[in-house]
């Protein structure tokens, strides 16, 4: 019991706490659902409140949504009436509710009723409807499809779009409810297509706002579309070359629908359609005949139909039939050109054709015909082949040819074309000023129009030759295109593929025309030629540059044109870029197209630069390949020069010197050579050369000198135990000594010398002879078995340089000679020293006091045998 | 007492007002349901006729065609049970001396085919499967000669357009009772025998109004 009113404690707490919503309240119009309005139309609602409410009218708030209206829309009617008037928008979907909001701590229950709208448009009356039943086997589908324009306003609400189809006066009426949104197309199915009765259709389209209907009645067949005429087939026939003969079956029985028929045709190569008049296969014909055709030309054929009258759908076209006429005799000439290359004594002429424009057929063969100075000269069959269609002959230079050409088909022949090529020094006048300019990318060549020439040459027309630059050497291609133009044209396109980025050469001729007998004969004018693009772009390959000359300050460049095919158009300059080493500080000279080579100035001294050459055209340019050259260190002569100089300076100096040689030239002999004394002039020793020379000596150049020694003067010790062992060198067996031994007179030089492995080393010039005393006696010791002998000797050993005084010179004179010349000792060789023990020789011939001793006849020589001057040993 | 009295007067000229307006509607109505006919009016004559006659033309030949695909798909006895005689099944001769009683006469002739066209596509749908050729073809057929039957209708009323063109009793000739399959396959050749037969004459019959119907109707000035 206590917990019984707890709770409904509480629950009168959480009623006040929320709220009490009394329905005391309520909306008009209403409805369980949704209530749809039209958008753009003013929507009216009133609250009442129903009796027994404990609000008026005054309380009452609407809302739409969470909005609250505003009071100005309000219209109080009475104490339980408001009503509120909105303006209905698109988005406008939402409650509208009637509310009075109670009052914080009010007695008064909230009350509020709402109703929920949804805004939409009413729905447009479908447009354009349209119905069709498609041919099924050999009936018409009972399946109607229709279509229709359901406008493009979206009704925003849920709007159904029905189709209904009945035959006027029967009961049963078919229907079909179309489920998508917008729909536009819809199928319903009749059961059984009404053949030759009246359909009646309509599509109705409804929903909350309203509904329209559109309709459609008219007889069924107009619903129908048949299928395209079955088993479609052109045929050809013999003899008519001209004309294709369709056949075809109806694709449905007429009972059901007679039709009439549509042809069209065209060329396989042409876009074009043509159409047989409806007039002409009006009829319930099942084949015609197709006329005024070209002979040998490919066609396409399709067929379509539709009920007779048009009372039905067109039935699509037919699948394309494709059949060629028969041929007929060609109808025009072939197209002849010639191409004239002089050579050193004549002329190489390339005859090339076309086949005829209307060739009626496949050519089979060309009759070639060569007229030379109007004498037949040479006739040939040229069987028809696309790859071979020129002939090349030799025409002299004074010699003028006609050619006629005849093409072939199965068919018949075509007419003559001539052509003459006039002597060489008969050549008919051209035109002047042609100029080229490209347009839609292609040339338009323009030329002046050449004057008229006398009777009976009349122009005829022109041509338009194009030769691509450098020749292509495919032997498969013409070797060039050309176009004729009506005579009264001075601007025409070349209607020729030309390709882009290569040159052509485009030439004008005039065609003249003249009729010496029956045939006239055309002969073009002389051309006038031109270089053309018709697009230019940039050069493939840029020049290969090479230095030729490098110098201190400048470099000579020089480049190679690159070949014509890889210009892709005219070269407007080249542009010269250089730059020292890796720094990249390009420097750039610009040169005409047809400078190849050019000298850069300024450079720096000994530093490496690159270089490059670029190529421009007009579209773009390319760079060549990088050369790099250094710069000389030196300018011209500057070598020359500095070696010049220094020569000269050298030169001088020499002089110089020489110079002062002579000028001090005693001094310099004094330093070289100082003075020897003259032993014979020398007091102490006494030269007696007066043993004769032994013949048989043996030749061994041993020199000895025989030291007189004065008396009471002995050697020093030393050579006491030298003396032996040089003894045993020597070849004499007795003695041999060097002479021009020491002075002895403190001179630090050796007077004697003896060496045997000097003599190789001794030259002539500076050979001082010595002599040699062979198997004399010395200090009264005889010889055992020879007498003593002088021999000469080659040893360079200076003579000793007497410095005693002249006047021993003088006395001993008669008995000893002297070498005015002295020499060094040679090293190795022992020299005796005598210190101031004098030796004494006599010379065998006194000489003429010179710097350097010339080499005396052996014979000359004469030693006078040592009878002093050494001790007893 | 006045009052009482003028508000009665007052109910009877309100109810008649209403009386009026409706009555033509209902009337109309009522001759709308009872004449099918009013399309008619949306055709020439000339067109009607042609129409019909290709309808016709057409009909004839697929009901000869129905009657060999019929034949072909009741077994080797087909041939048998088509000479069987049957009464219940309408005749397909055309009666009467006149144009428009002849026509007439087609007119009734096709009403009367048609529960017995019925009849035998129910039966077939029974002795074969349900969607077989001759039952397509009956239930075509079925429509068409409806349709032949509103544009012979038309004619006649064309051809005698003050006399009300008298409706076959329903079941007329009788629908016959209950039939094993072998006499059903019986009436089912023998209704689509007969009911080419009837086509047939139904060609020839409006061949023969062209060049009478729609002349006479354009003398007269009506069409």
């Amino acid at each position: 019991m206590g917990s019984s009113h707890h709770l409904l404690v509480f629950l009168m707490f959480l009623h006040y706490a929320v709220g009490f919503t009394y329905n005391c309240v309520k909306i008009l119009p209403d409805s369980s659902s949704s209530i749809v309005v039209e958008v753009g139309k003013n929507f009216t609602a009133t609250c009442h409140l129903l009796e027994g409410c404990a609000y008026t009218s005054d309380d009452i708030e609407w809302r739409l949504g969470n909005d609250s209206i505003a009071k100005q829309s309000y219209h109080r009617i009475n104490e339980t009436s408001v009503s509120v008037t909105i303006n209905i928008s698109s988005d406008m979907n939402a409650w509208l509710k009637c509310t009075a909001p109670k009052e914080s701590l009010s007695y008064k229950p909230k009350i509020i009723y709402g109703i929920f709208l949804r805004a939409g448009y009413p729905p447009l009356k479908p447009k354009n409807l349209s119905c069709i039943a498609v041919q099924e086997d050999k009936d018409i589908s009972p399946n109607l499809s229709c279509s229709w324009d359901p406008g493009s306003r979206n009704p925003l609400i849920d709007t159904t779009y029905t189709v209904y189809a009945n035959v006027p006066g029967t009961v049963l009426t078919h229907k079909a409810d179309c489920k998508q949104h917008l729909a536009r197309f819809c199928v319903v199915n009749l059961e059984t297509f009404p053949i030759h009765m009246v359909l009646k259709v309509w599509v109705e389209v409804k929903n909350a706002l309203g509904s329209e209907r559109s309709e459609l009645q008219s007889d069924s067949s107009y619903f129908a579309k048949p299928n395209p005429p079955l088993n479609v087939q052109v045929l050809t026939e013999d003899k008519f070359p001209t004309s294709l003969v369709v056949t075809w079956k109806h694709p449905i029985d007429r009972t059901i629908l007679k039709l009439s028929y549509a042809i069209r045709y065209r060329k396989v190569t042409s876009n074009v359609w043509i159409e047989v008049p409806e007039s002409f296969t009006r009829g319930y014909i099942e084949s015609f005949r197709l006329q005024s055709l070209e002979p040998y030309t490919q066609y396409v054929v399709q067929m379509r139909c539709i009920g007779e009258s048009n009372s039905s759908y067109w039935s699509n076209w037919s699948p394309s039939v494709t059949e060629r006429t028969t041929e007929a005799k060609p109808a025009s000439a072939p197209d002849l050109w010639r191409i004239i290359r002089p050579t050193s004594n004549s002329r190489n002429v390339t005859l090339i054709w076309k086949a005829p424009v209307k060739a009626n057929g496949k050519i089979r063969f060309y009759n070639l015909s060569i007229n030379q100075n109007n004498e037949k000269f040479e006739s040939h069959n040229i069987t028809a082949d696309n790859l071979s269609q020129m002939y090349s002959m030799e025409l002299p230079a004074g010699k003028m040819a006609s050619i006629e050409i005849t093409a072939y088909n199965s068919a018949g022949e075509s007419p003559k074309a001539t052509l003459s090529i006039p002597r060489s020094d008969k050549e008919l006048p051209g035109v002047k000023d042609m100029s080229w300019s490209v347009r839609d990318e292609k040339l338009q060549v323009k030329w002046t129009a050449v004057l008229p020439l006398p009777h009976p040459l009349k122009l005829s027309e022109y041509l338009l030759e194009w030769v691509k630059i450098p020749q292509s050497v495919h032997q498969k291609e013409l070797p060039a295109g050309w176009q004729r133009v009506p005579k009264n044209v001075t601007v025409t396109t070349l209607n020729a593929g030309l390709e882009k980025f290569k040159r052509y050469n485009i030439s004008v001729y005039p065609i003249y025309k003249y009729q010496p007998g029956h045939v006239w004969h055309f002969q073009p004018g002389r051309p006038v030629t031109r270089p053309a693009y018709v697009q230019q772009g940039p050069p493939k390959e840029g020049p290969t540059v090479t230095v030729t000359k490098s110098k201190k300050n400048s470099a000579e460049l020089t480049w190679e044109e690159t070949p014509l095919d890889s210009h892709q158009g005219f070269i407007i300059h080249y542009t010269i870029f250089y730059a020292i080493g890796n720094t990249k500080q390009w420097k750039s000279e610009t040169v005409g197209p047809n400078v190849h080579s050019y000298v850069l100035t300024d450079l720096a001294s000994e530093t490496d630069y690159v270089v490059y050459v670029m190529a421009s055209t007009e579209a773009g340019s390319v760079k060549g390949t990088d050369c790099t050259f250094k710069t000389m260190k030196y300018g011209d002569g500057e070598v020359e020069v500095i070696v010049v100089v220094v020569c000269l300076s050298f030169l001088f100096l020499t002089v110089f010197i020489i110079m002062i040689c002579l000028r001090k030239r005693e001094v310099i002999k004094k330093l070289l050579w100082p003075q020897v004394p003259d032993p014979s002039d020398s007091s102490i020793a006494h030269w007696s050369p007066d043993f004769p020379i032994k013949a048989d000596l043996p030749k061994e150049d041993v020199s000895v000198v025989e030291v007189d020694v004065f008396d009471g003067k002995s050697l020093c010790e030393e050579d006491k135990g030298v003396l032996p062992l040089k003894k045993d060198k020597y070849l004499s067996e007795e003695h041999s000594s060097g002479i021009g031994g020491s002075s002895c007179m403190s001179s630090p030089r050796h007077s004697v010398s003896d060496s045997d492995e000097g003599d190789s080393g001794q030259t002539t010039s500076s050979t001082v002879q010595y002599s040699t005393v062979l198997g004399s006696g010395y200090k009264g010791q005889t010889p055992s078995h020879q007498p003593p002998a002088f021999a000469r000797s080659e040893s360079t050993q200076p003579l000793l340089d007497c410095e005693e005084h002249p006047d021993h010179l003088n006395e001993s004179q008669s008995r000893s000679s002297y070498f005015r010349r002295g020499r060094e000792l040679e090293p190795g060789v022992l020299a005796p020293e005598c210190d101031g023990g004098s030796l004494t020789f006599c010379p065998v011939q006194e000489e003429e006091p010179s710097p350097v001793a010339e080499e005396p006849p052996a014979s000359a020589l004469c030693y006078m045998p040592q009878k002093s001057g050494y001790r007893p040993q | 007492m006045n009052c009482h009295v003028m508000n009665m007067v007052c109910l009877s000229q309100r109810s008649q007002a209403k009386f009026r307006i409706i009555l033509p509607i209902l009337i109309l109505i009522a001759v709308e349901l009872v004449h099918p006919t009013m399309s008619c009016k949306n055709e020439k004559c000339s067109q009607l006729l042609h129409r019909s006659l290709k309808l016709t033309r057409l009909m004839s030949k697929r009901s000869a065609d129905l009657l060999e695909t019929y034949k072909a798909s009741q077994g080797d006895s087909a041939d048998l049970i088509c000479d069987m005689q049957m009464d219940n099944v309408p005749v397909s001769t055309i009666s009467g001396q006149t144009m428009s009683e002849r026509i007439l006469s087609v007119y009734t002739h096709l009403k009367e085919f048609l529960p017995h066209m019925k009849t035998v596509m129910e039966q077939q749908k029974d002795l074969n499967p349900p969607i077989n050729p001759v039952v397509e073809g009956l239930h075509s057929m079925i429509t068409h000669v409806h349709h032949i039957a509103q544009r012979v209708n038309c004619i006649l009323q064309i051809l005698q357009p003050n006399i009300p063109i008298p409706e076959p009793a329903e079941r007329s000739t009788g629908i016959p009772p209950a039939q094993n399959i072998f006499q059903q396959k019986a009436y089912g050749c023998i209704v689509l025998s007969r009911l080419q037969e009837l086509l047939s004459q139904a060609v020839q019959e409006q061949k023969s109004l062209k060049g009478k119907m729609c002349k006479q109707r354009t003398k007269n000035g009506s069409l």
